[in-house]
Parts: C-alpha cells; structure tokens; sequence
C-alpha cells in the first residue's frame, strides 16, 4: 500500500507538469484550433531562463539554504522560467504564427512553421548552452531531500512543489479565464473569433496574450521539470508530446480538461506499468510506459472522440 | 514620411534583434560549463556584431521603402539576376572546385592560392585565380553585377550587352581554368563549383539582356517560358542537348582512372591494341560523332518541322545510339578493368562526366523527338482550370520531366561515393516516403504523425522474412528481399487499415495523436520485445536483393548506385500510380473530403472507405520504402524509426507543397540534401538549426510550398474572399 501511495505522489507530481503544459496546448488550440508545436521548446526556454538567473544569483547551490531562501530560490525561479516562456511564446505568435494567419495560410503551414521554429529554438538553446555536461540545478533541489514523511510514503520537494505551484496556478488561470475581462475576450475569439471581432475585441492582441498565459505555464513547468530531472535543450520534446497526448485526452481546447488530462496520465504512468506495486515482478513493467500511456489514450479516444470533457475552450470555463 | 512613429520605432528594433540571433547563429559554440553566458557574450560583444546590426538595419531601410522598391522587383530580368548571382556567390564561397584530397576542401578561397602559384599550370587558370590582379573572379563578378544592375535599373542598352558580355566571359573562364586544374592534377573530379558558376553566370547574362530588351514594366516568366516552349515543341531540348553534346565531345572526361583524365579524343589511342569489340573502336573513332550529328538532325527536323513521323525516326535515332553509349561505355571500362588500367576497377566504374553527359544528350533528343512523335502541342492540353490560374502546358512540363529524368538517371554516377550513398539512404528513401505520406496528408487532408511506424513495418516484415529476426519463419517461407515486397506491402496495407478503422471517427488533432502515438507504440514494441524483435540491437545480416529469372541474373552489392536505380524503378513505378490516382474517382474523392467532410458525405462518397484506403495506400508505400531501406542498409533497429523521422516527413511534404506530387519529391530532396549539404559550410552540431530556420522561412514568404498543387494555390490566391476549412487562419468557433 505505501508503495502504491509513493508511485501516486511521483505521479500526482509529474502529472502536474504535463497538465501545466497541456494549459499551453489546450489555450491556444483554444482560440486558433491549431496545435502549437513549438510549445515544447517554450517549456525548455522556461528551464534554461531560471536556471540562468538561479545560477547568476545564489550560485551553484553547494551551500545550504534555510527554508525561507529555498523558498525564495523557488519563487524566483518559477517567476523567472515563467517569465521566459511568456517572452519566448510571445516571440514565437509574432514570427511563426502571425504573418502566416495575415497570408491565410494553411492550417498545416502552421503546424510546420512551428516545427521549424522548434528546431530552431531547440537547436539555439544547445549551441548557446548545452551540451555542457552538468546543466542541473542546485543541490537543495536533489531529490534525495525529504521533506514529508508520512507512514512510509516520502515525499521529495521536487515532488511536491510541481504539485503545490500547479494546482495555485490551475486555480489562478480558471478564475483569470472565467472572471477577468481578458478571459473574457479569450472565450470569446474561442468560441467565435469574427463576432468577437465585431465585438470589439482586438484579435490579434487577444491571441498574443494567450500565447503570453500559456508561455508563462509552459515555462515555469519547465523549471519545476528541471528541479526534478535535468536541463538540455533537448528536453521539450518527450514532456511536449505527452502534455499534447494529456491534452487531448481531456478535451482539447477545454482548459478543465487539460487538468484532468495532465494530472491522469502522469498518474497512469506511474501507477500502471509497476503495478502489483513494491514487487519485483512488474506485469507490464516501467520500459512499456510510453505504450501504456498511448495505449490509454487511444481506448479513451475511441470511446469518447472529443477526450473526457469534451472540447470548447468557450463553453468549458 | 514621419520616421519617428511608435510603429516605426518597433519595426527598427525587431530588425536589430533578427540582427543578433544572427550574430549568435553564427558565432562561436558555448564555453565552458561554469560560463553560460560564453557563448552569447562572444557572439554579442565582438567588432562582428556591427556587420549584423547593419544587416538589421538594411533589412529595416529595405522594409520602410519596400512600397518604392516593388516596382523594381517586377521588373523582367531581376529574378534571374538575382538567382543567377546568388548561384555564383554559392559557388565561389560554398562549393568545391576540385575534389582532390590533396587540397584540402577544394573550395575556392582555398584553391585559389594555391593556383595562382603553381608553375607549370597553364596562364588561363593562374590568371582567373588572381596571379596578375588578386581576386580577379569576385572583381568580375562585381562588374558583371553592377553593369547588369544598372542595366536593370537604366535600361540603357549599352549596360545590358556589357554586362551580359563580362557574365558570360567570367563564367566560360571559370569553366576552363577548372578543367585546366584537373588536367593538370590529373585525378577524376566531381566538384560542381565551376558548372553552377557558369550556370549562374549565364543567368545574369540572360537578365542584363531582358532588361534591355523587353518592353513591359512587369516580369511575366510563365508567359516567356510558355512562349520559348511552344514555339516549336521540345526545340529547347533539342538546343540543351547540342551544347551539352558539344561539352561532352570536345572538353569532356570519358574516362578517368585513378591518375587520368582521358577525353573523347584519347579514347582511341587508349583502348588500340585492347581486346574491345569492333563496336568500341568505330565508336571512339568515328561512329559518336554520327550518332550524335544524326539523333540531333533528326530531333531539330522532327521539331522544326513539327512532323511526327520524322519525330518517330528521331526518337528511335536517340534511343539506338543511346543504348550503343551505353553498351560501348560497359564494354570500355569492363576492358579497363580487366587489363589493369591505371587502377580501373570494375566495369561501368570510373566513367567519366563526358560519357554519362553523352547519355544524357541522347536521352533529352530522344525525348524532343518523342513529344513531337505524340504530337504534345505548346498550348495548354487541359482546359484552363475552372479557378482562373494558369495551367502550365503539357510542352513546358513534359519537358521539365525529360530533363529531371535525364538528370536523374546519368547525373548520380558522376557523383562521389559520399553522395552516391546520401542520395540512396537519404534523399531516395525519403522522398518516396514522402510521395506515400502525400496520400494521406496532401490528398485526403488526414494528419499523419506516425507514418514512420508503416515504415518500421515494411522493415521488419522484410528482417523476418528473411530469417533475421529471433524468431524465424518456416522454411517455406525464408525470401529474398525482393519476394519480401508483396508481403510487407501487404502488411502494411493491414495495418494501415488496423490503424484507420478505429480512429476514422477522429477529426483533425485527435487523428494526429492517436496516430503518433501509434507510431510509438510500435517504435516501443520493436525495442522492448526482445524475443521477437531482438530489442534495441535490432536485426543484422540482412541480405542484399537478388534477382534471378531465368538469363537475368542481378545481384546488388556494396555500391550504392545500383541501389539507387532500384529505388528509382520503385519511385518511379510509385509516381506513375498515385498520378493516375491524383484525377481518378478516388482521388477526387479525398479531395471532397479534405475540403469539407460533411458536405462529401452528403454528396455520396463513403467516407470511411475513401479514409482507410488513403490509410491503406499511403502505408503501402511507406512498407516498399521499409523493404528497400532493411534490404540495402542490411542492419535496423529501432531507432531508425523515431518520432522525430515521422515529423520531418510530414514537413518534407508540406514544404514541397501539400498534395502536389512534384512537390512532395522536392521537398523531400531538397530537406534532406540540405544537411548533407551544410556539413561542410556550418559546425555539424548546427545543421538542424539552420534547417529549422530554413522550413520557418519558407513558411512565413510562401506557406504554399515548393511546388504547390494547382487545387491549393488557386485557394491561396485564385479565390479571394472565398474560405474553406483549410484556409480558414483566423479561428472560426466550434468545429475545424
């Protein structure tokens, strides 16, 4: 049973980071019914940013921090990942995106503009930065130290951050959707972009604040991603197509969903392929992961085509 | 013009930052791992950054006066100049001059000094490479450029002729102080510097005169090329094949062992007294020189003259001497070989530019006389399009075909032995993947991420079949690899379908995640199932095709050319198919429901059949490309299949053009030379950025595509006001 319980925290956390970079997928599917596939890269920037600015202001972290400067230290760095994602996935609407919507392009000329702009990021970040040998955060981060101990169940604090920092974060962009004057104006370019227009909401703003939103998410979820793993410029990629799968699997485009999505498949993930947990003999065991994981997603899809709640950006929040 | 408007202010700036992730793209890799900020400081601040912000800054000036500099732009002349400097450019930083290892890269800021000092090498060469005037090859084509410059910009008569005279003598220069650098080392070539020199030179040449000729304000290339190709049917053929005819007889290589270089003219005296046939020696004597006048009297007739018969009697000259070229070339070099010459190795090896140019010729003559023969007229055969865009006419594109073919089948041997192999693994196995993922994503409009997956299929299909696999087939069963096609086709196709039953109730998003992960699925089962697959080591030792019919008895081997002629029977087999497919019931058919689903549902077309057909057929070919690419590279395992393969088919194709047969082959040719190509001009590391860069550009200035598909260029621009789901950019509510 505590067994079961560790491999529910390690995915209720990793979860979480799926389902704040399936925000990022699922808003702007939202409001362009495109999926953003340089998104990936938005979450990489985001890692690369705080562990930029982490590394600039408390060093390489071989020193012990009490617990307000480590939460300082975490503050900035979600503050600072999210800030790069935002600029990087603004930057991002205004080459790759834009002029492509003021040609009338495609829908797959979308899609491909943003794979290259992906590679591009990607590959930039490496020649910039990586391919370095040691790209991780400091030590307070290592995952050996255990903040919670609860009858056998440990919990780490690159476990239980992520969880803590998404589910604020979910809250904040629920209520930023469903209250404020900009969520607003998101629903209604999502439910209907040329009456919205008629409205007089200014499209093209609209749509680049919502790159901003969900660049901010995508970026702090990389730094959570780079507390608890690793830093590379290749580290988008698998994260990016498992936040997509997630959220798909709970409605594309439906922000609820994406929570749902995210925080489902990180559990099936973790749960599934150990199961029966603690012994040595798993069923299916961790290499199939990935399989399983798609595997899920196919049967839900099958049976509900529109992911578990079903899409609608406008209608959901 | 108030130059200090926000909007202004804005524009500057982002043209400044373009100009620093230039700087960075081009400077130097990051330090140490202490030192994140190494790379961008030395990138940044370095006296280099002033060169790109200047470009910025250029980039800005051009931008704010853009509307002043259109009516320029469309001027006749300026794209050929424009492409024809940029080629020389190209060739003069970027390509090799000589292949010779001895010097280094060959290209020719290396040779060049090299050359001009060297005693012994004749005067032409030493004074093209600046031993009287240093740099004597940028300073004329800094003079060409100008005079043509100004001629297209004045057009003034005298800066025409003048440019086009310094173009063309630059570029023939070139041309002969390269042949005057391998005669003089004496090693075969198979540099391409000075060809797409003169090439781009001869364009300028061509723009300098358009400018000063033409009357209109406008540039109307497709009218020009309709008027040159209609006005005798397949002329330009005819003029390509008696200039190439002429390089190939008088300035040629025909044959070049390891220390050689032996044109037409020595041909005779090489191979007297050798045991050749009697056919050998009459044609190295005499017999090329009548072939040649012959097949190009015949083709000039039959074209001129319009006459089909003479067009049947031309076709028959060129096909006959070209399969006397060809006999003769295999009985030389087999002779070569067996006699030791020089290090000659086997037969139809070391060839030379002149003889596999002598195919060529014959094959474009053999090709004018049979447009002639099936009486294809200048104007357009099909009635113009209901769209209003221009139909290109059966003479322009027939011709373009006979020219991709010709090039096709005799440029590769003339190839080194590195893109003989890039251009079997990569270019040819790719772009008949992408010719397969075209069904799918250009035609029926289903967005495809696994494609690798039917490929991964077709590949281990073909392992097991030919009992490389842990777990072996019953003895029956054991295949070559050639045998193995109907089985992994079929396989395929069964998968393709397993793959669309279940998710034909998906629309747009939902099918191309459920099809990635399809992809993986596989990817992941190859890896993990070790008993069946042999896991991550994948599968060895799978043998080479064979075919063996009665007296046909082919066996192919290392050399990676033979391949290449197998892979251009499967690309060619494939093309010709899907093209019949493309106007077919079936094909009109996916074009409905790419268009619109609904509404071809209502107009009676069974769309879960159309659907899993185009599954069906696309994997297919996805499977021949398995088979071909387990049977020749002989090792696979599972990483040859990754995701990241799937999407860069998808991007070949969109790049091409979607939906565009022409352009999927393009497409795919040009992303995956392109890496092979920038190996030897950026740090490896950086390839796939600048590639990146490459398909994003080519997004933003021409979403279209290489080579886009009539139906698609007509939604782009022929119908203005009019959407459809697929142009629909800006976000309609609800459903895609």
């Amino acid at each position: 049973m505590t067994d079961f319980l560790n491999f529910l925290v390690a995915g209720l956390s990793r979860g979480s980071m799926y389902a704040l970079i399936a925000l990022g997928y699922t808003l702007v599917y939202g409001v362009l019914q495109l999926i953003n596939f340089a998104h990936s890269e938005v979450f990489m920037s985001g890692a690369f940013g705080s562990l930029i600015i982490i590394n600039t202001v408390v060093g390489r972290g071989t020193h012990t921090l009490p617990w307000y400067g480590v939460v300082g230290v975490l503050l900035l760095g979600l503050l600072s990942g999210a800030i790069t994602g935002a600029i990087v996935a603004w930057t991002l609407e205004r080459v790759a995106y834009r002029p492509l919507r003021r040609r009338g392009a495609p829908k797959l000329a979308f899609l491909i503009s943003a794979i290259g702009m992906s590679f591009f990021l990607s590959e930039l970040a490496g020649k910039m930065f990586n391919r370095l040998n040691d790209n991780n955060f400091p030590l307070y981060f290592s995952p050996n130290r255990h903040i919670l101990h609860l009858g056998g169940v440990y919990v780490t604090l690159p476990q239980l951050v992520p969880i803590v920092s998404a589910l604020l974060m979910m809250v904040f962009l629920d209520r930023l959707v469903s209250k404020t004057k900009l969520g607003r104006s998101i629903r209604g370019v999502a439910e209907d972009a040329p009456t919205a227009a008629l409205m007089g909401i200014d499209i093209d703003k609209t749509i680049a604040r919502t790159f901003i939103i969900g660049g901010a998410l995508g970026g702090a979820a990389g730094f959570l991603f780079g507390t608890a793993f690793t830093v590379s410029n290749t580290m988008g990629f698998i994260p990016g197509v498992k936040a997509f799968a997630a959220a798909v699997l709970g409605g594309i485009g439906n922000i609820r969903g994406a929570m749902l999505g995210g925080l489902t498949l990180g559990m099936i993930e973790a749960i599934v392929p150990t199961a029966p947990w603690g012994s040595n003999h798993a069923w299916i065991g961790i290499q199939w992961t990935d399989a399983v994981a798609f595997v899920v997603l196919v049967l839900v899809l099958m049976f509900r085509p529109t992911g578990l709640l079903g899409e609608r950006l406008g209608r959901s929040a | 013009m108030n130059l200090l408007t926000s909007d202004h202010v804005k524009r500057l700036a982002s043209c400044l930052v373009l100009g620093v992730v230039l700087a960075l793209m081009v400077g130097p890799q990051e330090g140490n791992q202490s030192d994140f900020g190494y790379a961008f400081r030395s990138a940044v601040f370095h006296p280099r950054i002033i060169v790109f912000l200047l470009i910025g800054v250029a980039i800005f000036v051009a931008n704010l006066f853009w509307s002043r500099i259109v009516p320029y732009l469309v001027r006749p002349g300026v794209r050929p100049f424009v492409a024809g400097a940029a080629s020389v450019v190209a060739s003069y930083a970027l390509l090799n001059w000589t292949d010779n290892t001895n010097l280094n890269n060959g290209k020719l800021g290396t040779l060049a000094p090299l050359a001009r000092t060297t005693h012994g090498l004749g005067s032409i060469a030493r004074v093209f490479y600046g031993s009287a005037v240093p740099g004597l090859y940028w300073l004329m084509l800094i003079i060409a450029l100008l005079l043509t410059g100004a001629a297209l910009i004045t057009r003034r008569t005298a800066f025409g002729w003048a440019g086009a005279a310094v173009a063309t003598i630059a570029g023939v220069w070139g041309l002969l102080a390269h042949l005057e650098v391998n005669d003089f080392l004496g090693s075969p070539d198979h540099s391409t510097g000075a060809v797409v020199g003169l090439l781009g030179y001869l364009a300028v040449a061509g723009a300098a005169i358009t400018a000063v000729r033409s009357e209109g304000e406008k540039a109307d290339t497709g009218g020009f090329l309709e008027r040159v190709f209609g006005f005798r049917v397949g002329l330009p053929l005819v003029v390509l094949g008696a200039l190439g005819g002429v390089v190939s007889l008088f300035f040629a290589t025909w044959f070049s062992p390891t220390n050689r270089n032996a044109g037409l003219g020595e041909m005779s005296k090489l191979f007297t007294g050798e045991p050749v046939s009697s056919l050998t020696t009459a044609y190295f004597g005499w017999l090329v020189w009548i072939l040649f006048v012959l097949s190009l009297a015949a083709s000039a007739a039959a074209c001129w003259l319009r006459d089909t018969r003479i067009g049947w009697v031309a076709t028959a000259v060129g096909a006959i001497s070209l399969l006397i070229t060809l006999s003769v070339m295999h009985d030389a070099s087999g002779v070569a070989a067996s006699q030791g010459f020089d290090g000659a190795t086997t037969a139809w090896q070391n060839l030379g530019v002149g003889a596999w140019l002598m195919c060529a010729v014959f094959s474009m003559l053999t090709g004018a006389g049979a447009m002639v023969a099936r009486q294809i007229t200048g104007r357009s055969g099909a009635p113009a399009s209901s769209d209003g865009t221009a139909v290109r006419s059966a003479a322009v594109s027939q011709a373009i075909i006979v020219l991709v073919l010709a090039f096709a089948l005799f440029y590769p041997p003339t190839a080194t032995s590195f893109w003989q192999t890039v251009l079997v693994t990569e270019i040819g196995t790719y772009v008949l993947l992408a010719v397969g993922l075209n069904v799918v994503v250009g035609w029926a409009g289903l967005l495809d991420l696994g494609f690798i997956a039917f490929y991964a299929i077709g590949s281990y299909t073909t392992a097991y079949l030919t009992g490389t696999l842990p777990i072996r087939p019953p003895h029956w069963l054991l295949l070559s690899p050639l045998l193995a096609i109907p089985f992994a086709v079929t396989i395929c196709l069964l998968a393709g379908l397993a793959l669309g039953a279940p998710t034909l109730r998906l629309r747009g998003d939902y099918l191309a995640i459920v099809t990635l992960g399809f992809g993986e699925i596989i990817r992941i089962i190859a890896n993990n199932a070790n008993s069946v697959t042999n896991g991550p080591k994948g599968a060895f030792g799978i043998p080479t095709p064979v075919i063996h019919i009665g007296p046909i008895n082919l066996r192919w081997g290392q050399d990676p050319l033979q391949y290449w002629y197998l892979l251009l029977v499967f690309i060619g087999v494939v093309v010709l198919l899907f093209r019949r497919l493309e106007d077919s019931r079936l094909g009109r058919a996916w074009a409905a429901i790419r268009e619109d689903e609904v509404a071809a549902q209502a107009s009676g077309v069974n769309t879960t059949r159309v659907k899993l057909l185009a599954f069906a057929i696309g994997a297919s070919t996805s499977g021949l490309a398995g088979v071909f690419f387990a049977s020749q590279i002989g090792f696979i395992n599972p990483d040859d299949f990754l995701l990241n393969n799937s999407i860069l088919v998808v991007a070949y194709v969109v790049f091409g053009g979607m939906g565009s047969l022409p352009g999927a082959i393009a497409g795919a040719a040009v992303l995956t030379w392109m890496p092979e190509f920038l190996k030897d001009q950026v740090p490896a590391e950086d390839r796939q950025m600048w590639i990146g860069a490459v398909i994003l550009l080519m997004m933003i200035f021409r979403p279209q595509g290489l080579i886009p598909a009539r139906r698609r260029a007509a939604e782009l621009h022929g119908l203005e006001g009019v959407s459809s789901a697929e142009t629909t950019a800006v976000p309609r509510g609800g459903a895609m």
